[in-house]
């Protein structure tokens, strides 16, 4: 443990943060898993706390492990698992599971642990990877449209609509998300530009062909469109229910909130533990504690920004940016959906709900920008014996590219 | 396209910002929830997870006059059993024993309970009925049940409560109490004394807050209870439970033996106008008689000869014939305008003073009587009648009272000939209770008494409300008048020439009258024609004590018809009985006798006991238990030898208390 402890590297703010998120999110999840066994009627609630320790403390040690390998590494990795994650999105929205008659081919089960992953996950992160290692090597070129497509936006292209049929939501963030990347990362804006018109025509496209043809393959559009619907017109629907109920949780919460475990709505608002984990926290801990997430969540935010101005390398900066902001930007999406300042979107809120696997990915991002932000200095012990090890396909990978 | 840090920078400062704003746009949404929309959602809330239950309060007991239950709520219990959630090794495990120990408790053989239980395993019933309608203490066991005391969700034990008005002593009374029901626009329905007494019965609802928690799951909010149930006040009524038991079987073996429609009885308390006993009997359509209608109360009909007394003492009162007068009954045939009076007598009774002719009953000496005697003012003879309370309701609490019928010259139905019809007994109409009134007012000396059934409203030992004697007319005749009618009904029973005279027993006496009234008369076929024989009176004949009513409608005509015959005997088994379970009883008082010696040797302990002691006190000379109590009050273990006084104590007195743990007395 100590050993452990002392291998610690990287900024300690972000340890702290992601620590402190980490423990504190034993109390929503906990108070909100009473409502996934006495209303849902499926396990106890100590059951659940296990999970989720377990969970965590898995999720901990691949930050540990992962911010031990230096940041450079991850270009050559990004290469290897983008096939990878090509095929398993393939593979996952294959099964074909469907709930209410709707796509949501999310999940695949890992094989003997029996645990369902969310491919999607993995895949926003490699991507992400892979998209700062592009452009950390045109950096210093001028790229033709043309010249990008087969490196860049084919992958992207091919992961988005792998998971655009079963889970919108999480395409348009990731589309979103890389075409932030591509903006801090200099590519040329008319392009950005045409890529974002390229993206709505397909988009319209597919809803249109989804609509046209609804048995072709069941899609999740309907849900989409109620969604949206909902959020915009003034009928009742599941949706409403929903951020009825959040906001009832809101605002019964009031400053101080009720205390730990005497949330009401949790019981009424049916993804309590997850989607709308966040206006059971403002109704537990009221206002203030609403407001000091958001303050850790900004506190994260202005770390990753730190990290990456002090990076030295154009790969560092963009990959901690590139994995750190979906984070924080997923975390603002799911309180904004609490609020109601954006559709419902299914989003969890990033190391407090009890997502499962996505945590890890999260965990496995975070893991990436502790180890941009090790210091060369701190990593000079290893640096120095070896400047490129031959044995080492990762480096001889890294040094290539 | 060089791209730098400084430019990366640049633009993430921008992105940076961007998330800041949309941060802060999510903070400002929530406090806009918080404040501007948080009343609305509050109310909301309120609305979409709290409710206002009502915690039904305990309905109050009837009581009969000596305080046995005659109706009170209590809980009964319905066992169903939820065979899917029981795992199928806990089935298989206690299936015997548990049908082994239902069989014993509700009857049905152990295999009826296996096979009923495997059934419902089979068919994955999750509601099968097991047993309806169990007590409290059935209810108890049932839970310790092998299997049920596993609960509900591995037992399958599932139990529905309800509270049920129960009779603890069975169907007496039943109609005169009565029940009442309340719907869901909390209109109440119902009879007799439930439903007359209802406000006082039924308590006060309390009110609960509750969250919902879940679907159909609710937690209480709070402490206490918005409003406290309160229970209902508890009634006593005047029911006798041994004279309504009388009244009851007399009346029931009496319609059983002449296959009567209906009957009834009614038992009072001539000096207080308390009912002892109500009791309504009606054929069913197997020939079984119960309680069905309040006859007693809501059946107003044609009196017949017990409308005489009526009639009599109005005259009497009125002073237009003497009970001496003589009148001829012709050949018992009298004819007036196109009808004709009959006695059932044939060939009629001849020259007889009035006094004979109320005790055989004639109806051609009444008829002639009244309206010889009233035919110049009519209304001279009905206003008498009304003056008497005769028109009138008894505005009992009780609903449906039947409405009495006096009609005077000028209504409608009024002819030539009713004088002499109502002098005995038609073209009138009048409930047994009204009529039974009237003669308990005869038997009072005139004083009219408010039939009453119900003494007093009470909450646990506290009286809320008394119902006393109430007196509808002081005296509704001369005490003279009254006297001679009570004479004449006497008469009817000790004369031999009586009617009632079968009724006759020489060891206690009765009085009253007969009645024997046709019913269907307009009908022309003797098939219809039905009678209502009537047995109107009080006892004992000399100082009454109570009045009694008994009315039997429709008997079987080849049985018998007559007054005398079918509801006499019940009258008289109810006297005979009524007499011989209330005996006499003295108290006499005894002054509690005053020992001399006690007072003062207790005086003397008294002072001992209150002072302080710091040294050992003397208690030789003191009884044994006194000085015990003393000793012991100061800490002091005591060991006794031998009883009586104290002799001697083994630590002398003024020894310092402090050092005295323990010590021995000697008593003789």
């Amino acid at each position: 443990m100590k050993g452990i402890l002392q291998n610690i590297k990287g900024d300690k703010t972000i340890w702290a943060v992601v620590t402190l998120l980490g423990l504190f999110s034993f109390l929503p999840v906990y108070s909100a898993s009473s409502n996934l066994v006495y209303v849902v009627g499926s396990g106890t609630t100590f059951g659940y706390l296990v999970k989720h320790a377990l969970l965590l403390a898995l999720g901990f040690g691949i930050i540990y492990g992962v911010h031990s390998i230096p940041a450079r590494f991850f270009k050559g990795l990004s290469i290897i698992a983008m096939p990878i994650v090509l095929v398993l999105l393939a593979f996952t929205l294959a099964q074909g599971t469907t709930i209410d008659g709707a796509n949501a081919s999310r999940w695949i089960s890992v094989p003997l642990v029996g645990i369902s992953f969310q491919t999607s996950n993995l895949a926003a992160v490699v991507l992400m990877i892979y998209v700062a290692r592009y452009l950390t090597k045109i950096k210093d070129k001028t790229v033709t449209f043309k010249e990008s497509i087969l490196p860049l936006w084919m992958p992207v292209f091919l992961v988005i609509a792998l998971i655009l049929p079963a889970n919108f939501s999480t395409a348009g963030i990731i589309f979103s998300m890389v075409l932030l990347l591509c903006f801090l990362g200099g590519y040329p804006m008319k392009y950005l530009l045409g890529i974002i018109g390229t993206g709505m025509l397909s988009l319209t496209l597919f809803i249109l062909t989804a609509k046209a043809f609804p048995g072709v393959f069941p899609n999740r559009v309907d849900t989409w469109s109620s969604r949206i619907e909902s959020f915009t017109d003034g009928q009742d629907t599941e949706a409403d229910y929903q951020i009825e109920r959040a906001k009832i949780a809101i605002a019964t919460g009031g400053i101080m909130g009720k205390g730990a475990g005497k949330s009401i709505q949790k019981n009424f608002l049916p993804q309590s533990s997850s989607d709308f984990i966040y206006a059971i926290i403002v109704e537990e801990y009221g206002l203030i504690g609403g407001i000091a997430l958001m303050f850790f969540y900004l506190l994260l935010l202005f770390r990753i920004v730190i990290v990456a101005h002090s990076s030295p390398s154009i790969f560092g900066k963009l990959v901690a940016l590139g994995v750190g902001l979906p984070i924080v930007f997923q975390a603002l999406l799911n309180m904004a959906v609490a609020v109601e300042l954006f559709p419902v979107t299914g989003q969890t809120l990033p190391l407090i709900s009890s997502g499962g696997t996505s945590s890890w990915m999260t965990c496995l991002a975070i893991g990436i920008i502790l180890s941009v932000s090790v210091k060369t200095s701190e990593r000079a012990v290893s640096n120095a014996k070896v400047k490129i090890d031959e044995n080492n396909p990762l480096e001889v990978l890294s040094g290539q590219l | 396209m060089p791209t730098n840090d400084k430019n990366i920078m640049t633009r993430l400062y921008v992105v940076t910002t961007c998330m800041f704003l949309f941060a802060f746009a999510v903070l400002f949404k929530l406090v806009n929830i918080q404040v501007v929309q948080g009343d609305k959602y509050k109310a909301l809330a309120m609305k979409r997870t709290e409710k206002m239950f009502t915690i039904d309060p305990n309905r109050g007991n009837l009581y009969s006059d000596d305080g046995s239950l005659l109706a009170t709520s209590v809980s009964r219990y319905t066992i169903r059993f939820d065979a899917v959630t029981v795992s199928d090794a806990d089935f298989k495990k206690y299936i015997v024993p548990l049908s082994d120990a239902l069989s014993g408790m509700l009857g049905s053989s152990s295999s009826h309970y296996q096979q009923l239980l495997r059934k419902a395993k089979a068919h994955k019933n999750r509601y099968a009925l097991i047993a309806r309608n169990l007590d409290y203490s059935e209810y108890m066991a049932v839970k310790d049940f092998p299997l049920f005391n596993r609960g509900p969700y591995k037992g399958g034990l599932i139990i529905e409560q309800k509270t049920v008005r129960e009779h603890p002593l069975g169907k007496i009374a039943e109609r005169s109490v009565g029940y009442e029901h309340v719907d869901d626009n909390g209109y109440y329905s119902g009879v007799g004394l439930e439903r007359a007494f209802g406000p006082y019965l039924r308590g006060v609802e309390g009110k609960r807050l509750k969250q919902k928690i879940a679907n159909n799951q609710w937690k209480p909010i709070g402490w206490d209870n918005i409003v406290e149930p309160k229970d209902g006040y508890d009634l006593v009524s005047t029911i006798d439970i041994n004279i309504q038991d009388i009244a009851h079987h007399a009346l029931l073996g009496q319609l059983e033996k002449y296959k009567a429609d209906h009957g009834c009885v009614i038992v009072m308390e001539t000096e207080t106008g308390e009912v002892k006993a109500i009791s309504n009997l009606g054929q069913t359509k197997d020939g079984k008689y119960y309680e069905r209608l309040n006859y007693a109360i809501g059946e107003s009909h044609e009196p017949g000869s017990t409308f005489k007394l009526m009639s009599l003492v109005a005259a009497l009162e009125d002073k237009v014939i003497d009970t001496s007068a003589v009148i001829d009954t012709e050949k018992g045939r009298w004819r007036l305008y196109d009808r004709t009076v009959k006695d059932s007598k044939w060939g009629g009774y001849g020259k007889i003073s009035l006094a004979r002719a109320f005790e055989v009953s004639s109806n051609v000496a009444f008829a002639k009587m009244v309206h010889n005697n009233y035919k110049d003012d009519p209304s001279k003879y009905v206003n008498r009648l009304l003056k008497m309370n005769l028109g009138r309701q008894l505005d009992l609490p009780i609903k449906g009272e039947g409405k009495p019928v006096i009609r005077s010259p000028g209504d409608k139905g009024w002819s030539g000939i009713s004088l002499a019809w109502m002098s005995y007994g038609y073209e009138v109409s009048l409930t047994p209770l009204q009529t039974l009134t009237f003669y308990n007012a005869i038997a009072n000396d005139g004083e009219m008494v408010k039939p009453r059934l119900i003494k007093e409203v009470r909450e646990w030992d506290q009286t809320i409300e008394k119902f006393d004697k109430e007196v509808i007319s002081a005296s509704i005749c001369s005490k003279e008048t009254a006297a001679m009618a009570q004479d004449l009904l006497k008469k009817v029973v000790e004369d031999e020439h009586g009617t009632g005279h079968k009724l006759y027993s020489p060891n206690f006496s009765m009085a009253g009258k007969t009645g024997t009234a046709q019913k269907n008369y307009a009908s022309q076929d003797p098939d219809k024609l039905k009678y209502i024989s009537t047995f109107a009176g009080y006892f004992p004949a000399d100082e009454p004590k109570y009045s009694c009513i008994v009315v039997i409608h429709e008997p079987d005509k080849s049985v018998g018809y007559y007054g005398a015959d079918v509801s006499g005997p019940v009258f008289k088994s109810i006297a005979q009985k009524v007499y011989a379970t209330s005996p006499l009883t003295d108290e006499v008082d005894m002054d509690k006798m005053k020992d001399e010696n006690l007072e003062t040797s207790y005086q003397k302990y008294y002072v001992e006991a209150q002072k302080t002691y710091h040294k050992m006190p003397n208690v030789q000379g003191m009884s044994g238990m006194d000085a015990i109590s003393i000793l012991e009050n100061l800490g002091i273990q005591v060991e006794v030898k031998g009883n009586g006084k104290v002799k001697k104590q083994s630590i002398s007195h003024g020894t310092d208390l402090k050092n005295v743990h323990s010590i021995t007395l000697e008593l003789s």
